[in-house]
C-alpha cells in the first residue's frame, strides 16, 4: 500500500510537470492553430537559459526561472513575428512542415552554442527530500510541481478575466468578428506564441532541474507534449494540467505492473484511444 | 615535422568530407573542385593512401559519446603518419579517414557504410559508438567482405552471429559486472540480494543476461530485475519498486544520461542500496563526477582501460602519454572507448602490414591473427572475433576516480557505501 500511494505521488508530481511541458503547445495550437513540433526545442532552449543564469551568474534557479520566462517570451514573440505569421492559419501541413524544420535548426543550433554534453541545473537543495505520513516526497519536484500549478492558474486567470486574455480567445474563436472589435490579431498572435514559448521555457528549466539535459532532448518532449494537449483539451489551462497528472499517473503505474518498458505504449496507447473515441477534440481545431 | 597533425579538425556537425591526404599537389584540384561547388571527396585509390571509413555519431543523442571515436580516430591516423605510417610490402602508405555523421541513427549509420564501400571505396571501415549501430553496421561489412574493427559495440549479439568481418576491442557486455560480483564476495558483510536494473537495448540486455548468471553461480538472490526504455528519464517509480525490496546490491546498466538521472532521482527519493551500487557507464568519465558532485561518490564502476604508464605502445609511447596529448588537443580527458577506438585503427595498421597487401580478404586473415600491446591492452582476438579482457572495478571516492579491485584489491573500496542522509 506505501508502494502504492509512493507510485501515485510520484506519478503526480511528474505529471505537474509534464502538464507545463504542454501548456504552451495547447495555447499556440488553440489560438493559432500550429501544431508546434519545435515546442519541445522550446522547452530544451529554457533549460539551458536558466542553465546559464544558474551556472553563469549564480542564480538560485527558482529566481532566475522568471528571467528565463522573459527571454524565451521574447524569443517566441520574435520568431512569430518573423517567422511563423507567414503561416499561420494556412493548411496544417506547412505549420507541421516549418516546426518540423524549425526542431532540427533549434537542436542543432544548440549542438554548436552549447556542445552535445549533457548538462544539469544541480543546486544543493535539488536532492533534498521530506517525509509525509511515511511517503517520500522529493522537494525539487514538488516546488516544480508548484510552479507549474500556478502557471497554469494564471494563464487561466489570464485567458479568463483580463482584456488582453479575452483578445486572445476571440481571436482564437472568431477572427472576422475580432477585427471588427479592434483587435489586432497579428500582435494577438506574436503575444501568444510569446506566452506558450515563455511557459516552455518553465517547463524546460524544471525539467532541467529534476533532470540532465541535451540538446536533443526535444523531440521526445515535443511527443509527450502532444498527448497531454489532446488528453486536456487546448485552450483549458487546468485541462491541460489535468492531462499531464493523468500521464503522469498513468506511466507511474505501468512502470510498477506491467514493467518501465511499457510506459510509451501506454502514453501513446491512451492518445490512439482519445483520437478513436473523440476526434472532435482534436480534429475541429485542425 | 609532422605534416599531419596540423591540419583543421572537423568540427561537431559539419557533414564530413575525407581530407586526410597529402595535400601537396592537391591544392589546385581542390580550389577548382570548390568553385565548382562540387564536395571534395577523397578518391581511396590515389596512390599509397589507405582509407578507413566510420559513420559516427557526431550529433544526436548519442554525440557526446560519438566525439570519442571521432577524435581517437584522428588522433591515431595523425599519429601513426607523423611516425611513418603503414609500410605494405616495402612501399609506404599513409593513413586516411573518411568519417561520416550517422546523426545518432542507426538507419542513417547502415546507409553510410554502405556509401563508404560502395562510392567513397574506402579501403576498411572503423565502428561507430554503442552495441545497437554496431550490430546493425556490421552487417554491411559481413555483406561486401570488408573487415570492420569497432570498437563502441561489446553486445555479445554482435559476435553471435558466425560473421567473419566484424572485429571488437571492447569486452565482452555479458561479463562488465563479473569482476565487481567476485569482489562482493570477498566483502564484509557480504550482500545477499540485488536488484538488477538495465535499459532494453541491445548493449544493456546483454549485459543483463550475463550479469544474472553470474548471480546465480554467486548464489545471490536477484529481488528485483527490472527493464526500463532507453533514454528513460524518470526513474520514480522504479527506485520506489526497489527501496521497497531493500536490496543490498543495486546493479544498473544503460546510458550515462540514464545514469545521471537514476543517481539524483535516487537522492532526491531517498533509495539507498544497503552496501553498494554499480553502473556499467558514467563512472569513468570525467563528466558524470562534475555533474554530479559529491553525489557521484561512492558509485563503483568499472572499465577495461585507465591510463597508466604500464601499457606501452608503438606510436603514443604508453597510455599515459596518449591521454595527456589527448587531453591538450581535445581539452578533455580519453575514457575506455578513445583507447579503444585507438586499439582498432592500431590493430589495422598491424593486420595490413602482416598481410602485407590492402586485400580484404587477406587484411581480414591477418587481423584474426594480430597479437600486439597497445596503449589499450593486449590485443588478440577470440575465434569470435571479440576481444577478451579483464574489467577494473572502480569507484568515485572524494571526487576522484580510484581503480579498487582486479585480480586483487588496490585499494580500498568505500564500503559499505552510507545512506543518502550520512552523506
Amino acid at each position: 500500500m506505501e508502494l502504492f500511494s509512493q507510485i501515485i505521488v510520484n506519478g503526480i508530481l511528474l505529471g505537474g510537470l509534464y502538464g507545463l511541458m504542454a501548456l504552451g503547445m495547447g495555447l499556440v495550437w488553440g489560438v493559432l492553430n500550429i501544431v508546434n513540433l519545435a515546442h519541445g526545442a522550446l522547452i530544451m532552449f529554457g533549460a539551458y537559459a536558466l542553465y546559464y543564469l544558474f551556472s553563469g551568474l549564480g542564480l538560485d534557479p527558482f529566481v532566475g526561472l522568471p528571467l528565463a520566462m522573459l527571454i524565451l517570451f521574447c524569443f517566441g514573440y520574435l520568431l512569430q513575428r518573423g517567422l511563423l505569421n507567414l503561416i499561420v492559419r494556412s493548411a496544417l501541413l506547412n505549420t507541421l512542415l516549418i516546426t518540423f524544420g524549425l526542431d532540427a535548426v533549434f537542436a542543432h543550433v544548440a549542438q554548436l552554442a552549447f556542445s552535445a554534453d549533457f548538462r544539469t541545473i544541480n543546486p544543493t537543495y535539488a536532492g533534498n527530500n521530506f517525509q509525509f505520513f511515511g511517503l517520500t516526497i522529493p522537494l525539487a519536484r514538488l516546488a516544480a510541481f508548484g510552479v507549474a500549478l500556478l502557471l497554469a492558474v494564471l494563464l487561466w486567470l489570464f485567458l479568463g478575466h483580463t482584456r488582453t486574455g479575452r483578445a486572445i480567445r476571440a481571436t482564437a474563436q472568431n477572427l472576422t468578428a475580432a477585427r471588427l472589435y479592434g483587435v489586432n490579431p497579428r500582435a494577438m498572435y506574436a503575444l501568444t506564441f510569446g506566452i506558450g514559448a515563455a511557459l516552455a521555457g518553465a517547463a524546460g528549466g524544471l525539467y532541467g532541474i529534476v533532470s540532465q539535459f541535451t540538446p536533443y532532448i526535444g523531440a521526445s518532449l515535443t511527443a509527450k507534449s502532444f498527448v497531454i494537449a489532446i488528453l486536456g483539451g487546448l485552450d483549458k489551462p487546468l485541462g491541460v494540467i489535468g492531462g499531464g497528472l493523468v500521464l503522469g499517473v498513468a506511466e507511474a503505474l505501468t512502470a510498477l505492473y506491467l514493467g518501465p518498458t511499457y510506459t510509451d505504449v501506454i502514453s501513446f496507447g491512451l492518445l490512439v484511444l482519445i483520437l478513436v473515441s473523440r476526434p472532435a477534440s482534436v480534429f475541429e481545431r485542425a | 615535422m609532422q605534416p599531419f597533425v596540423g591540419l583543421p579538425r572537423f568540427d561537431t556537425g559539419k557533414p564530413v568530407v575525407g581530407l586526410w591526404k597529402p595535400v601537396t599537389g592537391m591544392l589546385g584540384a581542390a580550389a577548382l573542385a570548390l568553385a565548382g561547388g562540387l564536395a571534395v571527396t577523397a578518391p581511396a585509390q590515389a596512390a599509397n593512401t589507405i582509407t578507413l571509413g566510420a559513420a559516427v555519431q557526431l550529433t544526436g543523442s548519442l554525440a557526446n559519446t560519438g566525439r570519442y571515436y571521432r577524435d581517437a580516430y584522428n588522433l591515431a591516423i595523425d599519429q601513426i603518419n607523423a611516425k611513418g605510417g603503414v609500410t605494405v610490402a616495402g612501399t609506404k602508405y599513409q593513413l586516411a579517414l573518411k568519417i561520416l555523421d550517422s546523426q545518432s541513427d542507426v538507419n542513417l549509420g547502415v546507409r553510410q557504410y554502405v556509401q563508404l564501400l560502395t562510392q567513397d571505396k574506402v579501403n576498411f571501415l572503423l565502428g561507430p559508438f554503442s552495441s545497437n549501430d554496431a550490430m546493425d553496421d556490421s552487417s554491411v561489412a559481413e555483406k561486401y567482405q570488408v573487415p570492420m574493427i569497432q570498437g563502441g559495440g561489446a553486445s555479445g549479439q554482435i559476435y553471435a552471429r558466425g560473421y567473419k568481418y566484424i572485429f571488437g576491442t571492447l569486452p565482452a557486455a555479458g561479463d562488465y559486472f563479473a569482476s565487481t560480483i567476485k569482489m562482493m564476495m570477498t566483502l564484509k558483510p557480504a550482500p545477499k540480494t540485488v536488484a538488477l536494473i538495465a535499459a532494453n537495448d541491445s548493449f544493456d540486455v546483454s549485459v543483463a543476461k550475463g550479469t544474472r548468471e553470474l548471480l546465480k553461480k554467486a548464489g545471490l538472490k536477484i529481488v528485483v530485475d527490472e527493464q526500463y526504455p532507453e533514454s528513460s528519464s524518470d526513474f520514480s517509480s522504479l527506485l520506489s519498486l526497489t527501496k521497497s525490496k531493500h536490496p543490498d546490491v543495486i546493479l544498473w546498466s544503460g546510458h550515462e544520461t540514464e545514469a545521471l538521472n537514476f543517481i539524483r532521482q535516487a537522492k532526491s527519493l531517498n533509495v539507498n542500496p544497503h552496501l553498494l551500487y554499480s553502473f556499467t557507464v558514467g563512472v569513468p568519465t570525467a563528466d558524470f563526477r562534475k555533474a554530479l558532485g559529491a553525489d557521484a561518490n561512492y558509485a563503483f564502476g568499472m572499465t577495461p582501460w585507465l591510463p597508466s604508464p604500464g601499457l606501452k605502445d608503438a606510436w603514443f609511447g604508453d597510455a599515459a602519454q596518449f591521454a595527456t596529448l589527448y587531453q591538450t588537443k581535445f581539452g578533455y580527458a580519453p575514457d575506455y572507448h578513445a583507447a579503444s577506438a585507438v586499439a582498432d585503427v592500431e590493430a589495422f595498421v598491424r593486420a595490413i602490414e602482416a598481410a602485407g597487401s590492402v586485400n580484404p580478404q587477406k587484411v581480414r586473415d591477418a587481423i584474426a591473427k594480430v597479437n600486439f600491446d597497445s596503449l589499450y591492452g593486449h590485443i588478440k582476438f577470440g575465434a569470435n572475433g571479440q576481444i577478451v579482457m579483464p574489467q577494473t572495478v572502480i569507484q568515485v571516492q572524494n571526487g576522484e576516480l580510484v581503480k579498487v579491485y582486479g585480480t586483487k584489491f588496490y585499494a580500498k573500496p568505500a564500503y559499505p557505501l552510507p545512506p543518502w542522509s550520512k552523506r
